[in-house]
């Protein structure tokens, strides 16, 4: 099974740095600034906040999260050592639930 | 509150009507019925199937429908002389566990294709729990096809209002979504601009998975603009009894399944398309998702990729993304706590007038109106009741 967590800072860092390309189970449709994920195969929804959706659009675009981050700094009151753990902690958690996977 | 049945009496006078699917039920059953023998009518409607199934011989038959449309079939049955043989069962057939097993199971429970809410799942558990050994089921299989297809009509509502206007407004915002939605259809032989392909076999007699995940390549037999995917199905109702709602078989209640392309390509015959489409029972109805790319016939070289889904062309609320998601932690309201005292009076005594009215004293600021308290209370019980 594969290790989706994110702990360390070398950990972060190489999460930030990587390619991950939307699993084909994956469709999600856009609501506002706010995004709902459906996966295909096991029927849940994964609702994404505005920044969640960020990071989504990023990785649809073949960025990686940390081109991301510069851009959720910029629009966001929030600083980069917390935006990078959230990033991490999210793109975990899309992981573990199949709706992202590494390149 | 009445509850009235999901279909118009003339939706099953159009099924009664649609040749030659009703020919081809009525010798199957012929075909199938032995003299008294045991017959369930799955998702019977009216229960023509069962009154046939009785006229044919069979000894004792079971009509199941959870719609109320059900209501109708023991005076059909009366006036066919067999109401004496008849069982109506108004529930899900999920729910029902017979005294003896059917012989012959017949149904038909499609949409437009065969794969169509909880048809696979009720087909399913019928011949687990319901068929005796070496019984018979109709319909035995079907086969879903699939072609590119050229109809600016049908594509039309695709495109107009929302790149195109006569009001230049700026409806373009919505196109994707429009773009998304599948359409029924009855499209002819010339709007195919591609052989059809088998997508998939649906035999009853085994299937069990719901679902649909099948890749294809279609190649273009003619230059044309294809604006999107045909899905239709060949059944075999029996061996040797069958009928089609592919484009140039005569038209059938069903239609075809016409899955619109957002940017429609320009294909030169010999360009072949290659398409997976998926079809996900979620929430007890069908999410339809078709990805591919145009491969041009001479170069090989892809362009015109897509990637498209039904649940694209749903527009959801802004703030309950979060709604749908296993991860969201319910929050108590006082709506909700309106609908917990609402179903707390069960077995109390009182009537929905009364429920109403005691709802209402408790909730002045939250109820507007006596009215508006008693449908509340009706919707509620009634989601409940002969289900």
């Amino acid at each position: 099974m594969a290790d989706n967590s994110c702990v360390t800072e070398n950990a972060n860092a190489d999460w930030l740095n990587a390619r991950w390309t939307i699993s084909d189970q994956a469709i999600a449709n856009s609501v506002g600034d706010e995004m709902v994920v459906l996966h295909l195969a096991n029927g849940t929804y994964f609702g994404l906040d505005p920044i969640g959706a960020l990071l989504w659009e990023g990785l649809q675009a073949s960025q990686v999260p940390a081109q991301v981050c510069d851009t959720i700094l910029d629009r966001f009151a929030i600083d980069r050592a917390t935006a990078e753990l959230d990033l991490c902690e999210f793109l975990g958690e899309l992981a573990t639930r199949d709706l992202i996977v590494r390149a | 509150m009445i509850r009235a049945s999901g279909y118009e009496v003339t939706s099953y006078g159009e099924m009664i009507d649609c040749e030659p699917r009703m020919g081809v039920y009525v010798e199957a059953l012929r075909r199938a019925i032995t003299p008294g023998c045991t017959v369930i009518d799955l998702g019977a409607g009216f229960g023509v199937f069962a009154i046939l199934a009785c006229k044919f011989g069979a000894g004792s038959v079971i009509a199941i429908e959870p719609d109320p449309s059900i209501e109708l079939l023991m005076q059909l049955a009366h006036d066919n002389g067999c109401a004496d043989r008849i069982t109506v069962v108004r529930d899900m057939s999920t729910r029902y566990t017979p005294d003896q097993k059917a012989d012959v199971i017949v149904s038909d429970c499609r949409g437009t294709v065969c794969l169509f809410e909880h048809h696979i799942a009720t087909i399913a558990d019928a011949r687990e729990r319901l068929l005796a050994p070496g019984g018979t089921l109709l319909p035995m299989r079907d086969t879903l096809r699939a072609a590119l297809v050229h109809s600016p009509e049908t594509y039309r509502l695709r495109h107009y209002p929302w790149r195109s206007n006569k009001y230049d407004l700026d409806l373009s915002a919505a196109h994707s979504f429009a773009a998304n939605a599948e359409a029924k259809a009855y499209l002819k032989p010339d709007a195919l601009v591609s052989e059809p392909r088998d997508l998939a076999v649906i035999d009853y007699r085994t299937v069990t998975d719901p679902n649909l995940d099948a890749s294809i390549e279609l190649v273009a037999t003619k230059d044309s603009i294809a604006h999107g995917l045909l899905v239709w199905f060949d059944a075999e109702i029996a061996e040797g009894l069958g009928y089609s709602n592919a484009p140039g078989q005569p038209e059938l209640v069903y239609g075809q399944m016409f899955l619109p392309l957002a940017d429609p390509p320009q294909l030169i015959t010999g360009d072949r398309v290659t398409a997976r489409i998926r079809g996900n029972l979620i929430d007890g109805h069908y999410i339809w998702s078709w990805d591919g790319t145009v491969i041009d016939g001479t170069t090989g070289v892809a362009r015109n990729p897509f990637r498209q889904s039904t649940f694209l062309s749903r527009v959801i609320a802004k703030g309950i993304a979060n709604a749908g998601s296993s991860l969201t932690v319910p929050q108590h309201s006082i709506q909700l706590q309106i609908d917990a005292d609402c179903l707390a009076m069960a077995g109390s005594g009182l009537d929905y007038d009364g429920i109403a009215k005691a709802l209402l004293a408790q909730y002045p600021d939250a109820l507007p109106n006596y009215r508006y308290a008693l449908d509340r209370v009706a919707s509620l019980f009634g989601r409940y009741t002969a289900q």
